[in-house]
């Protein structure tokens, strides 16, 4: 049977992170990778913070677009209001070639990666994981970690967590289409193929969340809402998906452009903190672990940050106390934790219209010179909502 | 377009063995009953793979896009949910 030190699961970000620190320890690591390449089971917005990426992978970092603009629309009725940020730092990448890059990084600092292998069970001893038994044979190993996505079977089977619920998970679709470069630039009122647009949308009635990412010759669209929403409601997500395609006016946008791929994920809305790391020598990171920010739906920065923490307690035999204390302590980890109650009341299925009703009466107030109705709406609303929205805003960006 | 026209924009190779099943199809007629039709699952799947058929569940595992949202809607825990072996199932080019 063949040994390692360190056994990781999953080569998305989480995995190649922890890959990277075990590996840079000395370890001798496997990573193993259930699809032909990393990243081909992968789906995301996938904008991503360039400096904190490279902070842990170094340079090199495949991307698409710099995001010039971030437009986020929030939907009363037919007409949304606008409001636009200028970001730094952000960036749009394809995630065949982001996972694959990063996990070379791991690879040339040592780390053994072998794709098309499914881990299927962890054999325990006393409250020890021992091997793990793949569709390709079995690996014996002194630490393990579990990056292995959303769907995190062996921490189930283990025992380590419970399956996330319809009210803690968000079905999301997406659809990329290909987009000649200079189509995109006229479309969305870019300078040049080297700057892009990141756009946000929420819908209530029914609660959808969208979302929109330029890459560099195709343009991302998708809808994310809760499952329990989707489910009581009789609501198809890819008929969502068209009614959000068709009600923004985007189907018309991409009429006569050609779909490249159609592609689904379950989005985590909740766990870590409110669930064990791991057990044991078991460490478990990533979307494992409901680490998804809530609001910006970004899902790699954490990803990377709990991994980066798991291949340290891999390495070095952490207690599942340490680990923990590690991961609420870190500050893209905390930022998730804080921000879930926050979204609660701002996206709460019955809480969202309220907010955004105020909003936009609140903005048409302003616009027909109604300045005694804005003092009204928001003196009245401003003691449960002005700070939330704002706190909203600021951290969208 | 058609749910399996977008379908077509994957890259796919089947696993021989099915990694979804039905584990008690007794309990897919209490959900029907008590959910009516479309059942959670036939309605949450976004790639068709589930559908009614003779007051059963048919499962169409060779067109699922692995996204794992079945298996947490279906309200009895219903779904053998696996992963395809060998490297096989979808793989994602543009996601």
């Amino acid at each position: 049977m063949l040994n390692y030190d360190v056994v990781v699961v999953g080569c998305g970000p989480a995995g190649s992170a922890a890959a990277l620190r075990a590996a840079k320890a000395g370890k001798k690591v496997l990573a193993i990778e259930r699809g032909p390449e990393p990243g081909s089971k992968n789906v995301s917005g996938a904008m991503i913070r360039k400096d904190y990426v490279s902070s842990v992978f170094g340079d090199g970092l495949p991307f698409e677009r710099e995001v010039q603009r971030i437009k986020l629309s929030l939907y009363n009725g037919d007409s949304p209001v606008d409001i636009e940020f200028s970001p730094e730092n952000l960036v749009t990448t394809g995630r065949l070639k982001f996972d694959k890059w990063l996990s070379s990084v791991a690879e040339n600092a040592g780390a053994m990666v072998i794709s098309k292998t499914t881990g299927l069970e962890l054999k325990w001893e006393n409250g020890t994981a021992k091997s793990l038994v793949t569709d390709r044979g079995e690996v014996t190993a002194d630490a393990f970690v579990l990056a292995e996505g959303v769907n995190s079977l062996l921490s189930m089977k283990s025992g380590i967590k419970k399956d996330f619920t319809p009210d803690t998970a968000v079905q999301a679709v997406k659809e990329v289409y290909a987009v000649k470069k200079e189509d995109i630039n006229s479309m969305f009122n870019l300078p040049d193929e080297s700057k892009g647009l990141a756009w946000r949308f929420v819908m209530t009635d029914p609660l959808i969340a969208g979302f929109l990412y330029t890459y560099k010759d195709s343009v991302a669209v998708g809808i994310g809402s809760p499952i329990k929403e989707l489910v009581s409601r009789k609501m198809r997500p890819e008929k969502v998906l068209d009614d959000f395609l068709d009600k923004t006016g985007l189907a018309k946008k991409f009429e006569g452009y050609s779909l490249r791929e159609y592609s689904a994920k379950v989005i985590p809305e909740g766990g870590f903190p409110s669930m064990n790391p791991g057990k044991g020598n078991v460490y478990l990171c990533g979307d494992a672990l409901g680490l998804v920010d809530p609001l910006t739906f970004d899902g790699i920065s954490p990803a990377i940050a709990s991994g980066t923490l798991a291949g340290d307690a891999a390495a070095s035999g952490l207690s599942q106390d340490i680990y923990y204390y590690n991961l609420v302590k870190d500050p893209e980890i905390s930022k998730i934790v804080k921000e879930r109650p926050l979204e609660g009341r701002m996206l709460g299925t019955d809480a969202a219209s309220g907010y955004i009703n105020m909003l936009s009466s609140a903005l048409n107030s302003w616009a027909s010179g109604d300045l005694l109705g804005i003092g009204k709406i928001i003196s009245s609303n401003f003691r449960n909502v002005m700070p939330d929205l704002i706190e909203f805003m600021t951290k969208m960006r | 377009m058609r749910t399996e026209e977008k379908l077509y924009t994957l890259r796919y190779k089947k696993d021989e063995k099915p990694h979804l099943s039905i584990r008690d199809s007794g309990l897919c007629l209490e959900c029907e009953k008590e959910n009516g039709n479309p059942q959670p699952c036939i309605l949450i799947c976004p790639a068709g793979v589930y559908t009614w058929e003779d007051k059963k569940i048919v499962v169409g595992y060779e067109n699922c896009v692995e996204c794992g949202a079945c298996r947490i809607a279906c309200p009895y825990d219903n779904i053998n949910w696996e992963y395809p072996r060998f490297g096989r199932g979808i793989a994602l080019r543009y996601a």
